[in-house]
């Protein structure tokens, strides 16, 4: 026992909960363990089983596609192949019950089975009967059997409707600051001192603990930036114990991290040869960045595509009513208080798009358009294939050619973007950008 | 093995006792399955019956009836009770001989399994669902010597129905062959089931041979039990009538009726009072039977439960609709808690709570994934939780 606490650091009580029960006596039917995610669930349950060396079978839910594998894999791990083999091709609920009630007759359970259930928000997709049975198995096969179900999400959002036997529920809490530090010290590099690692970590925690508390995520982000890290200690800079100075070197590359490699911008794989590259310039700080997934939102487009696209979002992000006076060239005198904006809409740009029609849309493209198009086919195929590339959604599917209502979806600057290689200022035309 | 998995009644052991008393005796008399020697009340629809399918038998032709009424008026037995006295009769030799064959909707996986049971009645043979349609066909069209007349009953033939009719079109369609020599008398619960359900082919080939069977009236109900108890003198006569007049009044159910009776002698015996079933026991028997099991349950529910139950009645007073979001209820509650001085519960205990109300039917909610938004209705009247509410 003293072993497995040494392994689980600060899961102690959660451990002990769970070993409370007594593997030799009959225990809960189903347990419902929930916590965050990267709160040791899993983790635990694992160590525990492996330890304690205790019958079960974890299975994953996103993997059981179908409840046949579930039945499968629980028959395989508990009774081997030619239980598992004994199942229909596409087995019931009660196949299953039947099966498992001839195998453990045959070999009783001399201590508990537990089968772990991981991400279990997916049984309440599968069928209705499932989830309610798995909570009274081992009422319905007659064994000495547990159910522990994982999940993030807690049990209220499980109960199904027609009421079922309540399980054991059990809180993994989140970790503090100082468990952070605890268990992601523990996988120092030996070939630094522990205090030289944890101060590390230390900043680590003191730059990233206030967007992200993921352990999992912690420790990528300290294994990829330690290199950097140790830089100016291998370079013999500065001592071990020089902590401020290692904290001036690392700070600046921690938070560049937190925009670049822990949104995913840039892979790390990318952000380990930017770390290189770094180093052979000489170490110049505002080395500039490689771009990111965002960076390559730009689309090439034909030329009529981008009025188009630039039409749709006018006419998704301007009220109707202010066309006649964006787009006409004679429009008649229309009072200028007319036009300020009354303080009690939001804005169009925080409601979102509207939906419009496609005669609008052609109005204001030929409007924004200099020359002459003819309406020809090109053109309207130009709009269903900017549907097809989802640039535009068409909304309310009732008909695909009579009045089809479409809505523009890309942002702004996107939009910017694309107004400004055809040189035309789209916000002078905007009427949330009107002064 | 699938064989393990059929599952099956269990079958007797012992033979059933013989009743040993007065009670026992009337309870045996009037259990729902024990035939009895006649069938008071319903000597109209027996003749009726009778000389319809006796005529077409006598004259080898054939004929559809449907027969309709609601449940407990006597529909099957009546025309169990007819086919008894034309086989007899039969058997005497007075008619020509005849088949009789029955099947029943509910007892069928598929409406198209109708074809396969009159074959293997008929016949004995065994077909898949379209061999039999063909080998019914061309038996009632294809004319034989000395074929013997079919009467096929079809007992709960709503469930016959299917998206293009074809079962019931062919039930219906062999009779009005030459040679089939077919009567077909079907069952049904509502009297409008040809015109609801029925497309107009299949409606014209019922025809307009219609019978409905009336709800039994008191006095019936009365001479029903009579008949059945048969000078086994167990019921006082006042007792008797109370059970018939509320039956009567509410349904017109003999078999309701029946079970009633049987309850309240099951009463009498374990109040121990030796005698006959008297006032007392029959309306305990009615309570027990008629009495709302929402009220109960309420009555019986736990504080907080009520306490909810009574936050979702002032919910809705406030917000005058019959609807509210559990949100919405549960701030009701909380100050519900604080004016009773109890504790208030968490959103996790209030949500269990809910849901529990709501796995009880007393309420009706929607999928528990909608969390606090999740919607609530009740789904007894607010008179009634008012009622339970104040009772105590």
């Amino acid at each position: 026992k003293s072993h497995i606490s040494f392994v689980m650091v600060c899961y102690e009580e959660q451990a002990n909960l769970i070993l409370f029960l007594q593997p030799q006596q009959y225990s809960y039917p189903s347990i419902f363990i929930y916590g965050h995610r990267a709160s040791g669930k899993s983790h635990v349950m694992q160590v525990l089983f492996k330890e304690l060396e205790l019958p079960h079978a974890t299975v994953s839910c996103v993997e059981c596609v179908s409840v046949a594998s579930l039945f499968e894999h629980v028959l395989l791990s508990f009774f081997g192949y030619e239980a598992a083999s004994l199942l229909p091709r596409s087995p019931s609920l009660s196949d299953f019950v039947r099966i498992y009630r001839q195998q453990c007759s045959r070999s009783p359970a001399k201590q508990t089975r537990y089968i772990v259930m991981e991400k279990s928000e997916l049984l309440r997709d599968a069928d209705a009967n499932l989830l309610p049975a798995l909570l009274r198995l081992q009422e319905l096969v007659e064994d000495n059997i547990t159910v522990i179900l994982l999940s993030e999400i807690s049990w209220d959002k499980f109960r199904p409707n027609t009421g079922c036997f309540e399980p054991l529920l059990l809180h993994f809490p989140d970790y503090s600051k100082v468990e952070l530090q605890q268990i992601l010290s523990l996988d120092r590099n030996p070939s630094y001192s522990a205090e030289f690692y944890s101060s590390y970590i230390n900043i680590l925690l003191g730059v990233f603990y206030s967007v992200c508390r993921d352990l999992r995520e912690l420790r990528h982000l300290a294994a990829l930036n330690f290199s950097k890290f140790c830089e100016p200690l291998a370079e013999g800079k500065v001592k071990e114990t020089d902590t401020h100075k290692l904290w001036r070197n690392i700070e600046p590359h921690l938070k560049k991290a937190m925009q670049t490699v822990y949104l995913r911008e840039v892979s790390s794989h990318q952000w380990e040869q930017m770390q290189q590259m770094e180093k052979e310039a000489d170490n110049c700080l505002f080395f500039p960045l490689p771009k990111g997934l965002s960076a390559h939102t730009h689309v090439e487009l034909p030329y009529y595509s981008k009025f188009l696209l630039i039409a749709a979002y006018l006419a998704s992000y301007n009220p109707a009513r202010t066309d006649k006076r964006f787009f006409l060239k004679h429009h008649g005198k229309i009072r200028k208080t007319h036009f300020q904006k009354k303080n009690e809409k939001a804005s169009n740009h925080l409601l979102g798009p509207k939906p419009f029609p496609l005669d609008r849309l052609l109005a204001i493209f030929y409007s924004v358009v200099d020359s002459r198009v003819a309406p020809t086919a090109s053109i309207f195929s130009q709009i269903s294939s900017l549907v097809t590339l989802q640039l535009l959604t068409q909304v309310s599917h009732d008909d695909q050619l009579d009045a089809p209502k479409y809505k523009c979806a890309v942002p702004l600057d996107f939009i910017c973007a694309i107004s400004r290689t055809v040189n035309f200022d789209i916000v002078k035309y905007l009427y949330d950008f009107l002064q | 093995t699938p064989r393990h998995a059929t599952p099956s009644i269990p079958s007797r052991s012992l033979p059933a006792r013989q009743p040993a008393n007065v009670l026992e005796e009337a309870r045996a008399r009037l259990h729902v399955s024990s035939v009895p020697e006649s069938l008071p009340c319903r000597e109209q629809e027996f003749q009726d019956v009778y000389s319809f399918v006796e005529s077409k038998i006598i004259d080898g032709t054939g004929g559809c009836m449907y027969i309709s009424g609601v449940p407990g008026t006597g529909k099957t037995a009546t025309i169990h009770e007819v086919m008894r006295c034309l086989q007899h009769a039969a058997d005497v030799d007075e008619i020509p001989p005849f088949h009789f064959i029955e099947i029943n909707g509910m007892k069928m996986t598929d409406p198209h399994q109708a074809y396969v049971q009159i074959l293997q009645k008929l016949t004995g043979e065994k077909a898949t669902a379209d061999h039999a349609a063909v080998l019914l066909e061309k038996r009632f069209s294809n004319p034989a010597p000395k074929k013997k007349t079919t009467v096929l009953l079809v007992d709960e033939l709503d469930l016959l129905w299917t998206r293009k009719q074809n079962v019931m079109y062919n039930l219906f369609d062999w009779p009005t062959r030459r040679h089939a020599h077919l009567v077909v008398l079907t069952i049904a619960n509502t009297m409008d089931l040809p015109e609801r359900i029925m497309i107009n082919r299949v409606a014209s080939r019922l025809g307009l041979t219609r019978m409905s069977f009336q709800p039994y009236s008191f006095k019936q109900l009365q001479q029903i039990i009579t008949s059945r108890l048969n000078k086994v003198k167990a019921f006082e006569e006042d007792a008797l009538q109370l059970v018939s007049r509320k039956v009567a009044a509410l349904s017109g159910d003999a078999r309701r009726c029946l079970d009633i009776c049987r309850r309240a002698t099951e009463i009498c015996e374990h109040s121990s009072t030796t005698g006959l079933v008297g006032m007392c026991h029959v309306m305990e028997a009615l309570n027990e039977m008629f009495s709302s099991a929402y009220i109960t349950a309420i009555k019986w529910a736990a504080v907080q439960e009520q306490l909810f139950l009574r936050a979702v009645i002032a919910e809705f007073r406030r917000l005058g609709l019959e609807e509210a979001t559990f949100q919405q209820v549960f701030v009701q509650h909380q100050a519900l808690c604080r004016v009773e001085g109890l504790q208030p519960i968490s959103v996790s205990e209030g949500m269990a709570v809910c849901q529990r109300l709501g796995a009880c039917r007393l309420l009706l909610l929607e999928s528990s994934r909608h969390g606090v938004l999740q919607r609530v209705r009740l789904n007894v009247s607010q008179d009634d939780v008012l009622y339970a509410l104040k009772a105590d």
